[in-house]
C-alpha cells in the first residue's frame, strides 16, 4: 500500500458552466488528521463527495486507501467511513436499530458485538434503546461517528463535523477524532470552518479557494512559516487574500 | 385592516407565480370542461341511437312512436360538478396546506410575526386571499363551462339558467374555500411536513368518498343490478308506498349521508342545476324549500372552517408548531 | 448486494414503515372500513329483504327475492372500492415516506458511501414495502373472511374463502404500482410537498378522469365497486375507451375483482385486466430500480 491514504491527480468537477473543482492535486499521508479549509462554495463538500464515491469527477483520478475511485469504487467504500454535514438518521428508530442497519449494510460480522465495542469506545453506551428523534445535536454527531467506524475503516471523512455543536460538544468530538487517529490509526479527512479547532485537532491542512488548492502543509510548519501572524485564522485570511509566501 | 390586505395581496402574487398551482388549476378546468364535452358527446350518441331506432321502425312499416330523449342542458354539468366535488376539493386541500407549509419551510413566519400585526391579521390575510382566489377561479371556470355548453353542447340557455349557474357557482365557491381553510388549519396545527396534509387527506377521504359511498351502499335500490324495484317490476307510485314502511332505515341512511358536507353541496347544486329529476324545471322557490337545509349546512361548514383557520393561524399557536 | 444486506434493508424498511404514525392513520381507516364493509352490506341486505317481503305482502310481485341468488361473496364487494380509494392512497403514502425519509434525513449519503448498488438498495426497499402491503392485506383478508362469516352466520366454504384470498392477492398486485409511484415521487420531486401531491394527482386522474373518457361514467358512479361498461360499442366512446382503458387501472382492478368475487353484474374475462395491472406493477418496479445514484442524492428546495 502507498504511503498516502488519499491522493488526487488533476481532479476536476464541473456543474454545467460552473467549475467546482479545478485540476486539484492533493496527497494526504497515512495517519494524518487533514483539515481542508476554504470559504463557502470553495468546493470542500464536492471533493469529499468525490472521494467517498458519491459523485463522479468530470476528469482526473483519485486513489483512496490504495483503491481508485473510478475503477474500484466498492473497494474504496469498504475502506472508508463517512459522516456528512447535518446528518439526521431515522428518527423513529432507536440508536441500536440505526446502527444495526448500517453495520449490516457494511457487511460487519457479529454486528451486535461490534456496536457494543464502538459505543464503548465513544463513551456512548446506555442510549441504544432510545429513539434518535429525541437526540441532541451532539448525540447525533456521536451516533454519526459510530456508524462511520462500525466497519473499521482506514480512512474517515468528516464534513463540517462541529457544525451546530456547543463548546462542550466540540471538545468531546475533538477528543474522539484524536483517539480515532492515535488509538485506531485512522487517517482522517475533515472539512471545517472552525480554525481554532483545526489548530487543536489537525496535523496538516489544505486551503481550497474556488476549486483550486492554494496551500497545503503541516499545521506546525504553517504556524512556523508565518511568524508575523497571530493565529491560524490570520494565516488563513492572509493566504486567501492571495498573499502567499 | 391594511396589514390584512398587504398579506392577502402578497399571497395572491405568490400563488399566481407558483407554477405547480397554476398547473393544478388548469388541470381542474380541463377535467371539468372535458366532462361537459363528454356529456355532450354522450347525448349526441343517444340522439343518433334514437334516430336510428325511429328509422328502423319506419322502415319496418311500424306506426309506433318512441319519445325523443329530452335535452336539459344544465344536466350535462353533472360530471363537472362531481369533479369539483371530488378533485376540486382535493386541490383545495393542497392549496390550503401549501399556503402555510411554504411559510414554515422558508422561515418567513418569524419575519412576519416579528412585525406589529394584529392577533388575527396573518390568518385573516390568508383566508381573504383563499376566498378571493376561489371566487375568481370558480367564476372563471363557470364562464368556461357556460361557453362550452353553448358552443359544444349547442345548449339553448335561458335567463333563469344563468341564475341557476350562478347559484351553483356560489355553492362551489363556499365548498372549496371550506376545504382550503380546513387544510390550512391542520397545517397550522401540525409540526412536521406532510403531517397536516395527510390528516387533511384522511378527512377528505372520509367526508368526500367514504361517507357518500356508505350512503349509496345502504340504498336498497342500489343493491340489485338495474335497481331493486325495477327487478321486482314495481312502479314509482308503489315504490314510495312500500318505502313509507322503512322510514327508520331511510332516516338513518340519510343521517349518515348528512354527516358529509360534500353530500350537502351535491344535493344543493344538483337541485339548482336540475340534475336531480325531482327538481328539474322547478321554480327556485320550490328548490330552496327542498334544499335550504343543505345550503345552511354548507354555510355552517364554511363558517366553522373560517373560525378554526383564524384561531389556528395566530402567532401563539402557529409558531409553537414550527419545525 | 449480498443476501445479508438485502434482508437488512427489507427488515429496516418494515421497521420504519411500522413506526411511521401517519400511514398508521390511513391504515386504521383502511382496516376499519374492510371490517365494516360486510356489516354495511348486511344492513343493506336486511333492508332489501324487508322491502321484498313488503312488496310480496302487498301482492305487487311474484318474482323471487333477488338477494337469494347472491352468494356470501356479495358482502366482500365493497372492499374493492376501499382498495381503490384507501388502499392505493396508503400505498402512495408509504412509498413516498420510504424514499423521502432517506432524502430528508440525508442518510442516502451514508448508504451510498457503502458497498451498496442503488438498484439493489431500492429493489430491497421496494421488496420491504411489498412485504408490508402483503402482510397488511393478509390480515385484511382474515378480517374480511371473519366478518362475512359472522354476517352470513356460518364459516365460509373453502371455495368462497379462496376467492376472497385471490381477490386480496390481486389487491396486492394493484397496490404495488402505487407503492412504486410513491417511491418515484419521493426520489424525483423537488420538494417534500410535491412528492406527496404529484402521485395523489396521478391517482385521481387514473381513478376519476380516465374512466370518464372511455365510458362517459359520472365521477361519483366510479365509486361503484363494479367497473362501468363502455357507453357505446361504436363511435366516439369505443375509440376513447380503447385508448384510455389500459390506463384506467382502477377500472381494470374493479373488473377483475368483480369476476373473482362472482359479482352478478360482472361479465367478460380476467386476462386483459390482469395483464394491465401486472404491466403497471412491473413498469413501476423497474422505474424505481433504474433510479440513478445522483437522483437519490438530490436535495430538496423546501
Amino acid at each position: 500500500m502507498s504511503d498516502y491514504a488519499i491522493s488526487t491527480t488533476a481532479l476536476t468537477k464541473r456543474y454545467g458552466a460552473k467549475q467546482a473543482l479545478n485540476e486539484l492535486t492533493l496527497s494526504v499521508p497515512v495517519g494524518e488528521i487533514f483539515g481542508l479549509l476554504g470559504h463557502n462554495g470553495a468546493g470542500k463538500t464536492t471533493i469529499v463527495n468525490i472521494l467517498t464515491t458519491l459523485l463522479e469527477p468530470s476528469s482526473g483520478t483519485a486513489v483512496v486507501g490504495g483503491h481508485d475511485i473510478g475503477t474500484a469504487a466498492n473497494q474504496v467504500r469498504r475502506t472508508i467511513g463517512y459522516l456528512p454535514e447535518n446528518v439526521q438518521f431515522y428518527d423513529n428508530l432507536t440508536l441500536g436499530e440505526n446502527l444495526m442497519f448500517f453495520a449490516r449494510l457494511s457487511g460487519v460480522h457479529q454486528p451486535g458485538r461490534r456496536i457494543g465495542e464502538v459505543l464503548g469506545f465513544l463513551d456512548f453506551t446506555g442510549h441504544e434503546s432510545q429513539r434518535m428523534g429525541t437526540f441532541s445535536k451532539g448525540m447525533r454527531q456521536r451516533a454519526g461517528i459510530a456508524q462511520a467506524i462500525l466497519h473499521e475503516p482506514s480512512v474517515l471523512f468528516l464534513d463540517e463535523p462541529t457544525s451546530g455543536l456547543d463548546p462542550q460538544g466540540v471538545a468531546k468530538l475533538r477528543e474522539i477524532i484524536i483517539d480515532l487517529n492515535t488509538e485506531l490509526g485512522m487517517t482522517i479527512f475533515m472539512n471545517t470552518h472552525l480554525l481554532a479547532e483545526v489548530t487543536k485537532t489537525c496535523t496538516s491542512i489544505g486551503i481550497l479557494s474556488s476549486g483550486t488548492l492554494i496551500y497545503q502543509d503541516s499545521v506546525a510548519a504553517t504556524l512556523a512559516s508565518f511568524p508575523d501572524q497571530d493565529s491560524l485564522e490570520d494565516i488563513y485570511l492572509h493566504i486567501e487574500a492571495g498573499q502567499r509566501p | 385592516m391594511t396589514e390584512v390586505l398587504v398579506l392577502a395581496r402578497k399571497e395572491l402574487t405568490d400563488l399566481r407565480r407558483n407554477r405547480f398551482m397554476v398547473v393544478l388549476f388548469v388541470f381542474l378546468a380541463i377535467a371539468v370542461v372535458l366532462s361537459v364535452v363528454v356529456a355532450a358527446a354522450d347525448f349526441r350518441l343517444k340522439i343518433a341511437g334514437y334516430n336510428h331506432y325511429v328509422d328502423a321502425l319506419t322502415a319496418a312499416g311500424s306506426a309506433a312512436t318512441a319519445p325523443a330523449p329530452q335535452l336539459f342542458p344544465l344536466q350535462m354539468l353533472r360530471g363537472g360538478i362531481e369533479y369539483l366535488e371530488i378533485i376540486g376539493s382535493l386541490f383545495a386541500v393542497v392549496l390550503g396546506y401549501s399556503i402555510i407549509t411554504k411559510e414554515k419551510g422558508r422561515g418567513t413566519l418569524q419575519l412576519i410575526f416579528s412585525r406589529p400585526l394584529g392577533r388575527y391579521a396573518f390568518a385573516t390575510g390568508k383566508i381573504l386571499s383563499l376566498a378571493l382566489l376561489w371566487t375568481v377561479t370558480v367564476t372563471g371556470l363557470f364562464l368556461v363551462i357556460t361557453a362550452t355548453l353553448l358552443l359544444v353542447g349547442n345548449a339553448p340557455l335561458q335567463g333563469g339558467d344563468y341564475l341557476r349557474l350562478g347559484l351553483a357557482a356560489a355553492h362551489t365557491i363556499g365548498y372549496l374555500i371550506m376545504w382550503s381553510l380546513l387544510a390550512m388549519a391542520l397545517s397550522s396545527l401540525t409540526r412536521r411536513t406532510g403531517t397536516g396534509l395527510i390528516l387533511a387527506l384522511v378527512l377528505w377521504l372520509i367526508v368526500v368518498l367514504i361517507i357518500p359511498q356508505i350512503g349509496d351502499t345502504m340504498d336498497p335500490d342500489n343493491q340489485i343490478p338495474g335497481g331493486l324495484f325495477a327487478s321486482l317490476q314495481v312502479d314509482k307510485s308503489h315504490e314510495q308506498a312500500v318505502m313509507a314502511h322503512f322510514t327508520g332505515y331511510e332516516t338513518t341512511r340519510d343521517l349518515i349521508e348528512q354527516t358529509s358536507v360534500t353530500k350537502h353541496y351535491e344535493r344543493a347544486t344538483f337541485a339548482y342545476l336540475g340534475i336531480k329529476n325531482d327538481y328539474n324545471q322547478k321554480s327556485l322557490g320550490f328548490i330552496w324549500a327542498g334544499t335550504f337545509n343543505n345550503t345552511l349546512w354548507l354555510l355552517a361548514g364554511l363558517i366553522t372552517s373560517i373560525g378554526v383557520a383564524r384561531l389556528a393561524g395566530t402567532q401563539k399557536i402557529i409558531l409553537r408548531k414550527v419545525p | 448486494m449480498n443476501l445479508n444486506r438485502w434482508t437488512a434493508v427489507i427488515l429496516h424498511e418494515l421497521l420504519c414503515t411500522v413506526r411511521e404514525r401517519l400511514p398508521q392513520l390511513l391504515l386504521a381507516v383502511f382496516v376499519g372500513m374492510i371490517a365494516a364493509s360486510a356489516f354495511i352490506g348486511s344492513s343493506a341486505r336486511t333492508s332489501v329483504t324487508g322491502v321484498y317481503r313488503e312488496v310480496l305482502s302487498q301482492g305487487l310481485t311474484t318474482a323471487p327475492n333477488p338477494f337469494d341468488a347472491f352468494s356470501p361473496l356479495y358482502y366482500a364487494r365493497n372492499t374493492v372500492i376501499y382498495i381503490v380509494l384507501i388502499g392505493a392512497l396508503l400505498a402512495i403514502v408509504i412509498g413516498v415516506h420510504s424514499t423521502l425519509r432517506d432524502r430528508l434525513a440525508k442518510t442516502t449519503d451514508l448508504i451510498l458511501s457503502r458497498e451498496v448498488r442503488p438498484a439493489s438498495y431500492l429493489g430491497a426497499k421496494l421488496t420491504g414495502l411489498a412485504v408490508f402491503v402483503l402482510l397488511l392485506l393478509a390480515a385484511s383478508a382474515v378480517i374480511n373472511i371473519g366478518c362475512v362469516s359472522v354476517v352470513v352466520g356460518h364459516v365460509l366454504s373453502f371455495g368462497d374463502g379462496a376467492r376472497i384470498a385471490g381477490f386480496y392477492e390481486l389487491a396486492w398486485l394493484f397496490m404495488l404500482p402505487f407503492v412504486a409511484l410513491g417511491m418515484l415521487a419521493g426520489l424525483y420531486a423537488s420538494s417534500a410537498t410535491s412528492a406527496l401531491l404529484i402521485p395523489i394527482v396521478v391517482w385521481s386522474v387514473m381513478i376519476f378522469i380516465l374512466p370518464l373518457l372511455g365510458t362517459a361514467a359520472h365521477p361519483v358512479s366510479l365509486l361503484n365497486p363494479v367497473a362501468s361498461p363502455p357507453a357505446a360499442e361504436a363511435g366516439f366512446f369505443s375509440f376513447t375507451s380503447g385508448l384510455v382503458a389500459p390506463f384506467s387501472v382502477g377500472e381494470q382492478f374493479k373488473h377483475v375483482s368483480a369476476l373473482i368475487l362472482s359479482d352478478p353484474q360482472a361479465a367478460g374475462t380476467m386476462t386483459g385486466g390482469l395483464l394491465t395491472i401486472a404491466a403497471f406493477a412491473v413498469a413501476g418496479c423497474l422505474a424505481v430500480t433504474m433510479t440513478r445514484r445522483e437522483r437519490m442524492r438530490c436535495e430538496f428546495h423546501d
